[in-house]
């Protein structure tokens, strides 16, 4: 079918990207302005004049003749990506720094110092688990970039991660690369979302994981080094860039090490987290999960607070952005172990919380928008659509039908399940609401196995 | 530095008496290149066919794609053009099956506005 795609100039490269990755390079684009585009584009008027000066660049890409190239394209060629390069300076230091060169101009480095990915050390990194260097873990979007243990282990070395880190990394690889985690949303999107990962079990302990004051910040090499592991993977498997196929439009706000903590098991009141998602206690896994980026709330060191006014604000803040898209929405809630505990103390458990949280975060049907955000229709009709095509469980959809009414009071999220609690930070403490809008699942947690250097995930 | 050097697990094997040569592996993954294809054909002009202008959701691109409408109608006046919105929240792993049903509406197409 003939056709013309309008993209911006901002967006060019990726959309050329784009039609590289899907095997039609050769597709007719035009780009549109961005810098009057953006500001044009709510009015008709005003769009006139930029659709004037593209009428007929469209009307050519739709009946102009094909070039030869066009009807029949050169066929790519098999990236090859496995000979090790020799980088030789005047000495050690100059070495390292002209390794770091050639990375970050390769698009292999993410613009602080990597350590350069030998293969001695490598294979030290390899030895941190039991499986195979070969073994595919996975596929990683947007170019699929084959996801080996060797590959993963090469990242992890540049990114400053010890062996005993290894399997903590390869299972997180695991969940990202799984078929039901929609990992292109996280690694293009315009959103700029990030990946939350949540290590919980003795691995976290017996590796060091600081699940307490500044967990989401520097000083632990376990956190620190696990979360570059992981970004760097994703951005040389993957192979995005910023402004080329990458295109969260603030990059992300922890860009670097993406929001990589533990659970605090010993002082939160419930169960730990990963037994919620029907594992073993005992067991180590890690969960990672996309993401928005946080809203805090409580007094932390500062001012009073207390855990239901928490957990009601949590609750506004959720109702107030509406049941948007209740198909893929999720929520990751973080609560510091006071808090948690003044909770548990009032009779919460973890599952009557969420079922506290589903309840009260549900929007009265009067209030459903009458245009969604993306593609034509009211909330109520994106509903139905979701449902019919099994977006929306078979198992929750009546639950929606049921309330599609005058009266009815509709869910933000297709379960209670939907919001994830989890235990860590500090006290006195902040508590965080991690909101995903989605657009499809991307959350998993994955069961860590095959450790030689751990007691624990072996 | 003749001799290979260990230092900090890095082993360094030397070129000359000052120089350093370190080995490195690349991060990046094999990447199976997808079978390409060619684009469509083009017919010598617009008239009396059917044009499919896809909304793909986007603020504002509703906007641009009727104002392209409205010059398309007045240009060929045997034309037709039909708004084919993209639908709400279509995921990416789910395009594939959309698709097809955008062949079934028309002869041409135009898609906008891409981000």
């Amino acid at each position: 079918m003939p056709g013309v795609y309008f993209t911006t100039t901002e967006f060019l490269d990726d959309a050329k990207s784009a039609a590289r990755d899907r095997g039609m390079p050769g597709i007719r684009t035009l780009a549109l302005p961005a810098d009057k585009y953006y500001v044009a584009r709510g009015s008709k008027e005003v769009l006139q004049p930029i659709a004037d000066q593209f009428f007929d660049k469209m009307l050519g890409d739709l009946t102009r003749p094909l070039a030869p190239e066009e009807a029949k394209p050169s066929q790519a060629q098999q990236q090859h990506e496995n000979a090790n390069i020799k980088v030789t300076g005047k000495d050690f230091v100059d070495t390292s720094q002209k390794v770091n060169e050639l990375f970050l101009d390769n698009r292999w480095a993410d613009g602080l110092p990597i350590v350069p990915p030998t293969p001695e050390l490598v294979k030290e990194m390899e030895a941190g688990t039991t499986l195979s260097p070969q073994k595919v873990i996975g596929q990683v979007p947007p170019k699929n970039g084959t996801a080996t243990v060797e590959k993963i282990a090469i990242n992890a070395v540049m990114a400053g991660a010890k062996p005993e880190y290894f399997p903590v990394i390869l299972a997180a690889m695991e969940g990202f690369t799984n078929k039901h985690y929609d990992l292109t949303h996280v690694v293009a999107s315009t959103g700029s979302f990030t990946p939350v990962v949540i290590v919980d079990g003795p691995i976290a302990k017996e590796l060091n994981f600081n699940s307490g004051i500044g967990m989401l910040g520097i000083g632990w090499r376990s956190n620190s080094t696990v979360g570059r592991a992981l970004q760097l993977s994703l951005l040389n498997l993957g192979q995005t860039w910023p402004q080329v196929n990458f295109m969260g439009l603030t990059g992300r706000l922890e860009a670097y090490t993406f929001y990589t903590f533990s659970e605090d098991t010993a002082k939160s009141p419930w169960e730990p987290y990963n037994v919620s998602q029907g594992f073993q206690a005992g067991e180590s896994t890690v969960t990672v999960s996309s993401a928005g980026n946080p809203a805090v709330f409580g007094g932390g060191a500062v001012a009073p607070w207390t855990a239901q006014g928490v957990i009601d604000q949590m609750v506004a803040q959720i109702r107030n952005r509406g049941v948007a898209w209740p198909h893929a929405q999720k929520h990751i809630i973080v609560l510091h172990p006071d808090c948690a505990v003044e909770l548990a103390n009032k009779g919460y458990t973890r599952k009557s919380l969420q079922e506290y949280l589903y309840e009260q975060t549900r929007v009265p049907y009067e209030k459903l928008a009458k245009g969604v955000s993306f593609g034509e229709g009211s909330e109520e009709e994106f509903i139905r659509v979701s449902i019919a095509d099994g977006r929306i469980r078979p198992d929750r959809a009546q639950i929606f039908l049921d309330n599609l009414k005058p009266g009815g009071r509709v869910p933000v999220v297709q379960s209670p399940d939907d919001f994830h609690i989890v235990v860590a930070g500090g006290s006195p403490g902040y508590d965080l609401l991690f909101t995903y809008p989605g657009t499809n699942w991307a959350h998993q947690t994955v069961k860590i196995t095959g450790a030689a250097l751990t007691k624990a995930g072996q | 530095m003749a001799a290979a050097l260990l230092t900090g697990g890095l082993c360094l094997a030397g070129t000359s008496s000052a120089q350093v040569t370190l080995e490195v592996m690349n991060p990046r993954g094999e990447i199976a290149p997808p079978k390409t294809l060619g684009i469509s054909p083009r017919g010598e002009s617009l008239a009396g066919k059917k044009i499919v202008l896809i909304d793909n959701g986007k603020y504002g691109a509703s906007n641009f794609l009727d104002v392209l409408a409205d010059m398309i109608k007045q240009k060929y006046p045997t034309a037709t053009v039909v708004m084919y919105p993209k639908p709400a929240a279509q995921t990416i792993t789910d395009l594939p099956k959309w698709y097809p049903t955008v062949k079934q509406q028309g002869d041409l197409f135009v898609f906008g506005v891409g981000d």
